[in-house]
C-alpha cells in the first residue's frame, strides 16, 4: 500500500473520544471497590472495627494501603498517555514506602523479642495473603484491560502500577476484617500479597499492554 | 520549532473537531519527518522495510490518536509513539536500534526547512537542478553513494562534490519554498 493512501483511508475515519485519565482512575477504583465491599458482605469487617479504630496502628493498617493506591492509581492512569520519560513521577511512592518501613521499624523497637513475630503461623498467613490475593485478582485484571486503551510507552511498569493500586486497594478493604494489628505482621504481609500482584501485573502488562 | 509545535496542534486540534482534511495535512506533514527517522536509522534495512516501518508508525499514530492530551504540546507525544513504534518495529526485524530521546526530538524539532530526506523523493524537483548538480543529488542521497565515489566519477575532488551537493539542496529547497508561496 503506498503510504500516501494508507494517509487518505485513515484521515477518511471518524475522529475518536479523546482520552480521559479521570474517567480511567475512576473505572478501577470503582471496580476495586466492588470487590472490597463484596468481600466484607460475605466475611463482614471484624467485630470490633469500630473500637479498634482509636489505635494509630489499625488506622495506619487501613490508611497506608488507602494512600498507596491512590498514588499508584494516578501513576497508572498517566501512564496511558504515551510517555519520554514513563518514570517520571514514580518518587512519589516514596512516601508511603517510607512509612510502611518507619512503622514496621518501630514497631519491632517497641516490642518485646518473643511478640515480635508470635502472629506468625500458617493459617494467618495463608488467610492474610490468600484473601488479598483472591480480592485482587479480578480489579488487577480489570485495571490491564482499561489501561489497553491508552498507550504505555512502558507497558510492563504500567501493568505493575495497575497492580500495585488495584491490591493496595483490595488491602484496604480486607485490612478491615484483620484481626493482625501487628505493624510487624501486616507490613510485612500485606506488602507480600501486594508484591506478589505487582509483579504478576508487570508480567501481564509486558504482553497485554503492547501496542 | 515552534512552527511544528503551533502548525500541527492546530491541525490536530481542528482534526480532533471532526476535520478529516486538517487530519490529512497533519499526516502529511509528519511523514516526511518520520522517513527521515525511520531511513536514519535503518540503513542496514532495505527501502521497502523502511516504507513498512514508517506506515506502522503512522498507523499506531492514528490507532492512539485518543491519547493526546488537547491541553499539552503535541511533539513530545508525537516523538514518545515514534520512538516506541520505531524501536518496536527493528526490534522485531531483528536489528536493534538506539534512539535516544535528544536524537529524536532533534530529528523532529529540525528546522521546519524541507530536509534532504523529504526531498529524496521528489524526482521533479531533481529534473528542474542542471545535470550535474541532477546526478550528484541523485547518487548521493538516491542511490547512497559516498561523495568521494561521485566525484571519482565525475572527476571531482570529494570536497567539490560535498559543495556541489549542499547547493543543489539549498536550491532545491528553494524551490520547495517558492511552490509553497
Amino acid at each position: 500500500m503506498k503510504t500516501d493512501d494508507l494517509i487518505a483511508a485513515l484521515a477518511a475515519q471518524p475522529a475518536p473520544q479523546p482520552l480521559w485519565l479521570p474517567g480511567l482512575a475512576l473505572r478501577i477504583i470503582g471496580i476495586t471497590a466492588l470487590a472490597c465491599v463484596v468481600f466484607l458482605l460475605v466475611l463482614g469487617p471484624r467485630a470490633d472495627l469500630a473500637a479498634a479504630l482509636i489505635r494509630p496502628e489499625v488506622v495506619m493498617k487501613t490508611a497506608l494501603p488507602a494512600l498507596i493506591c491512590t498514588i499508584a492509581l494516578w501513576l497508572a492512569v498517566r501512564q496511558a498517555r504515551p510517555r519520554l520519560h514513563p518514570r517520571a513521577g514514580l518518587a512519589g511512592l516514596a512516601l508511603p514506602l517510607g512509612i510502611a518501613l518507619g512503622l514496621w521499624l518501630l514497631a519491632f523497637a517497641t516490642r518485646a523479642p518473643e511478640a515480635r513475630f508470635a502472629d506468625v503461623t500458617p493459617p494467618a498467613l495463608a488467610e492474610c495473603l490468600g484473601l488479598i490475593l483472591l480480592i485482587s485478582a479480578l480489579p488487577a485484571t480489570m485495571a490491564l484491560r482499561i489501561l489497553q486503551r491508552g498507550a504505555p510507552t512502558a507497558p510492563a511498569l504500567a501493568g505493575a502500577l495497575a497492580g500495585l493500586a488495584s491490591s493496595a486497594g483490595a488491602a484496604t478493604g480486607y485490612s478491615l476484617f484483620c484481626m493482625q494489628d501487628n505493624p510487624l505482621f501486616y507490613v510485612t504481609w500485606y506488602g507480600a500479597a501486594i508484591g506478589i500482584v505487582t509483579l504478576a501485573s508487570a508480567v501481564a502488562g509486558s504482553r497485554m499492554l503492547r501496542w | 520549532m515552534t512552527n511544528r509545535e503551533t502548525e500541527w496542534s492546530a491541525l490536530l486540534q481542528a482534526a480532533d473537531a471532526g476535520d478529516g482534511r486538517a487530519y490529512a495535512r497533519f499526516l502529511h506533514a509528519i511523514t516526511p519527518v518520520l522517513r527521515g527517522i525511520v531511513r536514519a536509522r535503518g540503513r542496514n534495512l532495505a527501502p521497502d522495510d523502511h516504507e513498512d516501518i514508517l506506515q506502522e508508525v503512522l498507523l499506531a499514530i492514528h490507532a492512539k490518536r485518543h491519547t493526546r492530551d488537547a491541553a499539552a504540546p503535541v511533539l513530545p507525544w508525537l516523538y514518545a509513539i515514534a520512538r516506541h513504534k520505531v524501536v518496536d518495529a527493528f526490534r522485531r526485524r531483528g536489528t536493534a536500534v538506539h534512539l535516544p530521546i535528544e536524537d529524536l526530538a532533534e530529528d523532529l524539532l529540525a528546522d521546519p526547512d524541507p530536509d534532504l530526506l523529504a526531498l529524496r523523493d521528489s524526482n521533479r524537483l531533481i529534473g528542474q537542478l542542471d545535470p550535474r548538480a541532477a546526478q550528484i543529488v541523485r547518487a548521493v542521497s538516491i542511490e547512497g553513494e559516498t561523495p568521494a565515489e561521485v566525484g571519482g566519477r565525475l572527476g571531482m575532488t570529494d570536497g567539490a562534490v560535498r559543495v556541489a551537493l549542499h547547493r543543489a539542496l539549498q536550491r532545491m529547497a528553494a524551490l520547495v519554498k517558492g511552490e509553497d508561496r
